[in-house]
Protein backbone atom coordinates (compact mmCIF):
# COMPACT_ATOMS: atom_id res chain seq x y z
CA UNK A 1 0.00 0.00 0.00
CA UNK A 2 2.76 2.35 1.04
CA UNK A 3 4.90 1.45 -2.33
CA UNK A 4 1.35 2.23 -4.41
CA UNK A 5 1.41 4.94 -2.38
CA UNK A 6 4.76 6.42 -3.15
CA UNK A 7 4.91 5.47 -6.91
CA UNK A 8 2.12 7.62 -7.01
CA UNK A 9 3.03 10.74 -5.47
CA UNK A 10 6.45 9.68 -7.98
CA UNK A 11 4.21 9.69 -11.16
CA UNK A 12 2.49 12.98 -9.95
CA UNK A 13 5.42 14.75 -8.83
CA UNK A 14 7.04 13.98 -12.79
CA UNK A 15 4.03 14.87 -14.54
CA UNK A 16 3.78 18.25 -12.85
CA UNK A 17 7.85 18.73 -12.86
CA UNK A 18 7.70 18.73 -16.95
CA UNK A 19 4.20 21.07 -16.99
CA UNK A 20 4.52 23.44 -14.35
CA UNK A 21 7.72 25.10 -15.90
CA UNK A 22 6.53 25.61 -19.79
CA UNK A 23 4.34 28.46 -19.00
CA UNK A 24 6.79 30.29 -17.33
CA UNK A 25 9.65 29.26 -19.16
CA UNK A 26 7.54 30.45 -22.46
CA UNK A 27 6.32 34.02 -21.02
CA UNK A 28 10.09 34.54 -20.38
CA UNK A 29 10.95 33.98 -23.54
CA UNK A 30 8.32 36.09 -25.61
CA UNK A 31 10.68 39.09 -26.98
CA UNK A 32 10.50 42.52 -25.53
CA UNK A 33 7.20 44.30 -26.35
CA UNK A 34 5.81 41.22 -27.89
CA UNK A 35 2.53 40.60 -27.05
CA UNK B 1 18.10 14.11 -16.84
CA UNK B 2 15.70 17.25 -15.44
CA UNK B 3 16.15 20.97 -16.47
CA UNK B 4 18.62 19.80 -19.17
CA UNK B 5 15.53 18.42 -21.62
CA UNK B 6 13.98 22.43 -20.94
CA UNK B 7 17.81 23.83 -21.69
CA UNK B 8 17.75 21.66 -24.93
CA UNK B 9 14.22 22.87 -25.77
CA UNK B 10 16.27 26.37 -25.34
CA UNK B 11 18.02 25.39 -27.55
CA UNK B 12 16.03 24.36 -30.12
CA UNK B 13 14.48 27.25 -29.91
CA UNK B 14 17.39 28.99 -30.86
CA UNK B 15 17.70 27.08 -33.81
CA UNK B 16 14.72 27.08 -35.41
CA UNK B 17 13.04 30.21 -33.23
CA UNK B 18 9.85 29.98 -35.99
CA UNK B 19 8.98 26.90 -33.87
CA UNK B 20 6.80 28.08 -30.82
CA UNK B 21 8.38 27.94 -27.68
CA UNK B 22 5.57 26.52 -25.68
CA UNK B 23 5.60 23.48 -28.42
CA UNK B 24 9.38 22.23 -27.78
CA UNK B 25 9.08 22.77 -23.82
CA UNK B 26 6.13 20.87 -23.34
CA UNK B 27 7.81 18.81 -26.73
CA UNK B 28 10.50 17.91 -24.72
CA UNK B 29 9.19 16.52 -21.91
CA UNK B 30 6.46 14.30 -23.36
CA UNK B 31 7.85 11.16 -22.47
CA UNK B 32 8.02 11.89 -18.82
CA UNK B 33 4.81 13.20 -18.77
CA UNK B 34 3.03 10.20 -20.25
CA UNK B 35 5.57 8.38 -17.78
CA UNK B 36 3.83 10.13 -14.99
CA UNK B 37 0.43 9.16 -16.27
CA UNK B 38 1.24 5.43 -17.27
CA UNK B 39 3.41 4.93 -13.40
CA UNK B 40 -0.09 6.71 -11.56
CA UNK B 41 -2.46 4.05 -14.12
CA UNK B 42 -0.23 0.94 -13.33
CA UNK B 43 0.93 0.29 -16.76
CA UNK B 44 4.93 1.41 -16.05
CA UNK B 45 6.94 0.65 -13.13
CA UNK B 46 9.22 2.48 -10.71
CA UNK B 47 10.95 1.74 -7.45
CA UNK B 48 11.84 4.51 -4.99
CA UNK B 49 15.68 3.59 -3.99
CA UNK B 50 17.03 6.10 -1.43
CA UNK B 51 20.83 6.22 -1.67
CA UNK B 52 21.61 4.65 -4.90
CA UNK B 53 21.74 7.28 -7.86
CA UNK B 54 20.04 8.90 -8.97
CA UNK B 55 17.16 7.80 -6.63
CA UNK B 56 14.92 5.70 -8.02
CA UNK B 57 14.89 2.26 -10.41
CA UNK B 58 12.95 2.47 -13.47
CA UNK B 59 11.78 -1.18 -13.45
CA UNK B 60 9.22 -0.52 -16.72
CA UNK B 61 8.65 2.43 -18.89
CA UNK B 62 8.52 0.56 -22.48
CA UNK B 63 5.55 2.30 -23.34
CA UNK B 64 7.28 5.97 -22.37
CA UNK B 65 10.66 5.82 -23.07
CA UNK B 66 11.45 2.88 -25.40
CA UNK B 67 13.56 3.85 -28.47
CA UNK B 68 10.80 2.23 -30.79
CA UNK B 69 7.50 4.33 -28.73
CA UNK B 70 9.99 7.64 -28.53
CA UNK B 71 10.11 7.84 -32.57
CA UNK B 72 6.21 6.75 -32.21
CA UNK B 73 5.70 9.22 -29.53
CA UNK B 74 7.51 12.07 -31.84
CA UNK B 75 6.03 11.38 -35.30
CA UNK B 76 2.67 12.20 -32.99
CA UNK B 77 3.44 14.94 -31.70
CA UNK B 78 4.75 16.18 -35.05
CA UNK B 79 1.47 15.53 -36.27
CA UNK B 80 -0.39 17.83 -34.18
CA UNK B 81 1.71 20.54 -35.70
CA UNK B 82 1.65 19.82 -39.48
CA UNK B 83 -1.69 21.25 -40.47
CA UNK B 84 -1.06 24.88 -38.86
CA UNK B 85 2.57 25.38 -38.82
CA UNK B 86 4.23 23.39 -41.67
CA UNK B 87 6.45 20.37 -42.38
CA UNK B 88 9.29 21.85 -40.90
CA UNK B 89 7.60 23.25 -37.37
CA UNK B 90 6.31 19.90 -36.86
CA UNK B 91 9.73 18.35 -38.04
CA UNK B 92 11.38 20.54 -34.88
CA UNK B 93 8.46 19.83 -32.81
CA UNK B 94 9.29 16.30 -33.33
CA UNK B 95 12.86 16.10 -32.65
CA UNK B 96 12.17 17.95 -29.53
CA UNK B 97 10.23 14.75 -28.51
CA UNK B 98 12.95 12.51 -29.27
CA UNK B 99 15.66 14.18 -27.99
CA UNK B 100 14.09 13.64 -24.62
CA UNK B 101 15.17 9.88 -25.72
CA UNK B 102 18.85 10.93 -26.66
CA UNK B 103 19.62 13.11 -23.49
CA UNK B 104 18.29 10.10 -21.38
CA UNK B 105 20.47 7.53 -23.42
CA UNK B 106 23.28 9.20 -21.62
CA UNK B 107 22.12 8.76 -18.18
CA UNK B 108 19.95 5.67 -17.70
CA UNK B 109 21.70 3.02 -16.54
CA UNK B 110 20.40 0.80 -19.53
CA UNK B 111 16.44 0.40 -18.66
CA UNK B 112 15.80 1.76 -22.02
CA UNK B 113 14.13 -1.02 -24.21
CA UNK B 114 14.49 -1.10 -27.86
CA UNK B 115 10.59 -1.42 -28.31
CA UNK B 116 8.06 -2.73 -26.00
CA UNK B 117 8.70 -6.00 -23.92
CA UNK B 118 11.88 -5.88 -26.06
CA UNK B 119 14.35 -7.58 -23.90
CA UNK B 120 17.38 -5.67 -25.52
CA UNK B 121 18.34 -2.77 -23.21
CA UNK B 122 20.44 0.63 -23.69
CA UNK B 123 21.59 3.58 -21.87
CA UNK B 124 25.51 4.66 -20.94
CA UNK B 125 24.52 4.43 -17.38
CA UNK B 126 26.16 8.78 -16.22
CA UNK B 127 23.56 8.05 -13.61
CA UNK B 128 25.13 5.42 -11.95
CA UNK B 129 28.55 5.36 -12.93
CA UNK B 130 28.80 9.36 -11.24
CA UNK B 131 26.53 9.05 -8.70
CA UNK B 132 27.17 13.29 -8.29
CA UNK B 133 29.32 13.79 -11.27
CA UNK B 134 26.12 13.31 -13.12
CA UNK B 135 24.72 16.61 -12.25
CA UNK B 136 27.99 18.80 -13.06
CA UNK B 137 28.11 16.68 -16.46
CA UNK B 138 23.97 17.53 -16.82
CA UNK B 139 24.79 21.41 -15.80
CA UNK B 140 27.59 21.79 -18.14
CA UNK B 141 25.10 20.64 -21.05
CA UNK B 142 22.30 23.19 -19.71
CA UNK B 143 25.34 25.86 -19.68
CA UNK B 144 26.23 25.10 -23.12
CA UNK B 145 22.95 25.26 -24.42
CA UNK B 146 22.22 28.31 -22.41
CA UNK B 147 24.71 30.01 -24.06
CA UNK B 148 23.79 28.95 -27.50
CA UNK B 149 20.44 30.42 -26.54
CA UNK B 150 21.23 33.75 -25.28
CA UNK B 151 24.18 34.76 -28.13
CA UNK B 152 21.18 33.61 -30.80
CA UNK B 153 18.46 35.70 -28.79
CA UNK B 154 21.11 38.55 -28.75
CA UNK B 155 21.41 38.73 -32.30
CA UNK B 156 17.48 38.07 -33.20
CA UNK B 157 16.06 39.86 -30.73
CA UNK B 158 12.90 37.56 -31.63
CA UNK B 159 12.57 35.74 -28.69
CA UNK B 160 14.69 35.50 -25.33
CA UNK B 161 13.03 38.70 -24.56
CA UNK B 162 13.50 38.09 -20.36
CA UNK B 163 16.39 35.08 -21.79
CA UNK B 164 18.64 35.58 -18.52
CA UNK B 165 15.48 34.99 -16.18
CA UNK B 166 14.29 31.82 -18.66
CA UNK B 167 18.17 30.44 -18.22
CA UNK B 168 18.18 31.33 -14.56
CA UNK B 169 14.76 29.28 -13.64
CA UNK B 170 16.34 26.03 -15.57
CA UNK B 171 19.28 26.69 -13.25
CA UNK B 172 17.21 26.86 -10.19
CA UNK B 173 15.10 23.62 -11.42
CA UNK B 174 18.53 22.01 -11.61
CA UNK B 175 19.80 22.83 -8.34
CA UNK B 176 16.26 21.69 -6.92
CA UNK B 177 17.20 18.20 -8.32
CA UNK B 178 21.01 17.89 -7.27
CA UNK B 179 21.90 14.58 -5.42
CA UNK B 180 22.48 17.05 -2.38
CA UNK B 181 18.93 19.00 -2.23
CA UNK B 182 16.14 16.43 -4.28
CA UNK B 183 14.74 14.20 -1.22
CA UNK B 184 14.63 11.75 -4.54
CA UNK B 185 18.39 10.76 -3.72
Amino acid sequence: MLRRMTTTAFGILCFLSFIVPVPLLAWLDKPKGGR
Amino acid sequence: MYAGHFAAGLALKAKEPNTPTWALLLGVGVLDLLFGILLVAGIERATITPGIAPGFSLDFIDWSHSLLMSLAWAALYAAFFVRKRGLAVAAVCGFAVFSHFLLDFLMHPGDLALWPYSNAHIGLGIWRLFPTGWWVFELAFIVLCSAYYLARAKTLKTFGGRGFLAVGVVVLLHVTNSPWLSPAH
